[in-house]
């Protein structure tokens, strides 16, 4: 399992959930909040796997919040 | 005298190499690099790396760079944090840039498209679908002069059906 | 000399300029394209306002609006609308790739070439008039529609027919219109040549140098495409000649592509230009497009080296020149007509903003309209970021609309650029998105690390060596090289 840590202040939650759609098909996606990441676990059937889906996943999720042009809570 | 390494003379404290992950990643001060830099930066390498991004501490974020397809190589992965931070440095001048300059910048490039597009012809407006936007209308240039004023007579609400509440995002009144 | 070292720098003595140490000189130049090039102590002085109204200098200074309080607002507001008047039309240059069908092989290729055999490649009748028509409704007064391959010529009832149809469809829009053609001439005969003289077609070709060079790095089965390429300019330049054509004016333009195997002949190339009777030299370097980057090993090289090149045949052109031999570099003549004649002289790929879209339009054989020719190459290449619409359903509004030539007309903007900003040649300079999309990854680019950057500032560094060593024959070249003539016989009459 890979467990990916998307900081709030830095990825869009929608970016993140819409990332989850797009490849929960690949793996076994898991989601849970704390209250600074949004956090995906991604389980598959090898490593390999896994780590293939969770950076397809977290590239998926940059581009979308890039895109979406949210003002995050950065360092502006 | 800041020590730096052999990665494109960046310091040493700032680049760390995963080997297992086959990834290198890099600690960004976000008082250097304002987000805005750090994720147009990400955007351009997102073609050929996987990027995360990750805030490690206050005022840091540390950008993991896994140059897809090849097996991780040390010094493929010197060149891409080398260019990364290349980038990034050009992405946060031009930010700073493009705000300084921004009435020359909008100036020319609205001359620019309004020059090369030209006004619409009737066929343009005929063909215009108005349909599925929402009516912006911040000045009220739409409404009644009865309607925009109304509710400021004092006596408005007895006599007149109350107007219903402009939908218009962003209006002045709550 | 660095502003940092100087010992009271003056911050309300000048206007904003940037500079730069040229030939032991300090080039000024300023936002409305003004300069002028000081001895190191004449900037000091003027760098910390330390200049005499009385003297000569402060004069000069003046004169060119660079010194705060003293600037005619006038004069500078007119120069900047002079050098931005192309930013009110839209695309003027046109380019249709009418066949991907070549049937020459060359090392190079920018074009993303098919075999002749590929004739899926060719543009049909039907799509060449809806290009036609799409346009013939850019908002600029003037059009220029470029036939381009492949080779044209293979598709050479297409071109007849593209003509004929704008020619007839211009009576009911009445654009000041020309054609050109890119060919290497291989398959021209004395039909076509009829035709397209008749057409008031212009020709432009490729030469790469003498004979062993060209042949070499252009492949034309069993045959020389050197002594073709030759026979047709100098048949195309006798028909301008017995047309009673001012042959000056009127000849066929060659175009040049740097290779590794260029750089140490360069008097060679000048040679064989002259030879041909051509008047201008366009010293390209390679580019990153179409075959290119594939051969790249072959046939790159370090900037320095093309830098070096650009500087031996250009000295000799200059020695040509002043023994009376009509000949210029147009690198030299683009930069220079925008620094001595105050003028843009919209070449595209040097300008600012950019001709992505709202100067050029590229349109594929099979209908795709690209921002610029060198996004269709790059297409050709597997990625498609610069397709902009497709000449079947697309608006002209919709292409100048779109989002893809509105972040061109972005990126391409040097007061938008990191280095640029700053940078001394801004008002002369421009940048290609596209080169720094398929170079660096991003469009914006990144200058410092950008070859056609590179080239840009050592071509530059070279004229402004020349202006401030003030050789009076060099000078008058230059004057020459900038002073444009209409070459109004290839316009074709228009009414409406």
């Amino acid at each position: 399992m890979i467990e990916l840590r998307f900081h709030r202040e830095l990825y869009d939650g929608n970016a993140v959930d819409e990332a989850i759609k797009s490849f929960d098909r690949f793996a076994t996606l898991e989601r849970a909040e704390e209250p600074s990441c949004f956090v995906v676990r991604v389980t598959a059937k090898d490593e390999a796997r896994e780590r293939k889906v969770a950076n397809e996943l977290g590239n998926f999720a940059l581009g979308l919040t890039i895109r979406s042009g949210s003002t995050l809570g950065g360092s502006e | 005298m800041t020590e730096v390494t052999g990665d494109q003379g960046i310091p040493a404290d700032v680049v760390e190499h995963h080997l297992d992950r086959g990834a290198v990643s890099l600690r960004v001060d976000s008082a250097l690099y304002p987000l805005e830099a750090i994720y147009a930066a990400a955007y351009v390498f997102i073609d050929r790396c996987y990027v995360f991004l990750d805030r490690v501490a206050e005022g840091k974020v540390r950008v993991t760079l896994s140059p897809k397809g090849a097996p991780y190589d040390a010094a493929a992965a010197r060149e891409v944090v080398g260019e990364f931070a290349n980038e990034l440095l050009s992405c946060a001048w031009r930010a700073q840039i493009t705000r300084e300059s921004r009435a020359t910048i909008e100036a020319v490039t609205a001359q620019a498209l309004s020059g090369a597009r030209g006004a619409p012809s009737l066929d343009d407006l005929e063909a215009f679908d108005f349909s599925d936007e929402a009516f912006d209308d911040p000045l009220g240039i739409a409404m009644s002069w009865e309607e925009k004023y109304a509710k400021n007579k004092k006596d408005a609400s007895k006599t007149e059906p109350k107007p219903e509440e402009p939908k218009a995002e962003g209006g002045v009144e709550p | 000399m660095n502003l940092l070292q100087l010992r009271r720098r003056s911050s309300t003595f000048a206007l904003p300029f940037n500079h730069r140490v040229v030939g032991g000189k300090v080039l000024i130049t300023n936002t409305e394209g003004a300069f002028l090039l000081l001895t190191p102590a004449e900037f000091e002085r003027f760098a910390e306002g330390n200049v005499d109204r009385a003297s000569e200098l402060f004069t000069r200074l003046k004169e060119r609006n660079f010194i705060r309080g003293e600037e005619n607002r006038e004069s500078m507001i007119q120069r900047i609308r002079t050098r931005k008047s192309f930013l009110s039309f839209g695309p003027n240059l046109h380019i249709i790739v009418v066949t991907l069908r070549c049937n020459e092989t060359c090392v190079y290729c920018h074009a993303s070439r098919a075999g002749m055999d590929a004739v899926q490649t060719d543009l049909t009748k039907e799509l060449a008039e809806k290009t036609v028509d799409q346009i013939l409704k850019t908002t600029n007064p003037n059009v220029t529609i470029e036939f381009q391959g492949g080779e044209p010529l293979v598709n050479f009832e297409v071109v007849k027919h593209t003509i004929e149809y704008a020619l007839e469809a211009n009576k009911k829009v009445g654009k000041q219109l020309e054609f050109t053609m890119v060919s290497n001439l291989s398959l021209m005969d004395e039909d076509k040549l009829a035709y397209l003289v008749g057409k008031k077609v212009q020709i432009c070709t490729s030469i790469d140098g003498p004979e062993h060079l060209h042949d070499k790095q252009r492949k034309l089965p069993k045959l020389s495409a050197h002594q073709k390429a030759s026979y047709w300019i100098k048949r195309i330049n006798d028909e301008y000649e017995r047309m009673g054509l001012d042959t000056s004016l009127y000849h066929v333009e060659a175009l040049l592509t740097t290779t590794r195997d260029t750089l140490p002949l360069w008097k060679e190339v000048v040679d064989t230009y002259v030879s041909l009777g051509c008047k201008a030299l366009f010293l390209r370097p390679v580019d990153p497009f179409g075959f290119a980057e594939k051969t790249g090993g072959r046939v790159e090289y370090p900037r320095t080296e093309y830098l070096q090149f650009y500087r031996q045949a250009t000295d000799y052109m200059l020695e040509l020149n002043k023994q009376g031999v009509q000949i210029l570099e147009r690198f030299a003549a683009i930069f220079l007509t925008k620094i001595l004649g105050g003028e843009d002289p919209n070449f595209l790929d040097i300008r600012n903003p950019c001709g992505a879209g709202i100067g050029q339009v590229a349109y594929n054989y099979d209908g795709k309209i690209f921002t610029c020719d060198e996004g269709r190459m790059v297409h050709e290449m597997g990625d498609s970021t610069f397709l902009i619409g497709d000449v079947t359903t697309s608006t002209y509004r919709d292409l100048m609309g779109h989002e893809t030539v509105r972040a061109l007309a972005l990126a391409s903007n040097l007061e938008a650029q990191p280095d640029c900003v700053n940078c001394t040649y801004q008002p002369y300079c421009g940048v290609c998105p596209v080169h720094n999309h398929r170079t660096q990854g991003t469009i914006f680019g990144r200058m410092r690390e950008s070859t056609l950057c590179a080239v840009h500032k050592g071509i530059q560094d070279y004229l402004f060596e020349k202006l401030g060593a003030g050789d009076p024959q060099t000078l008058e070249t230059f004057k020459k090289w900038t002073t444009v003539r209409d070459r109004t016989h290839f316009l074709q009459s228009c009414a409406v």
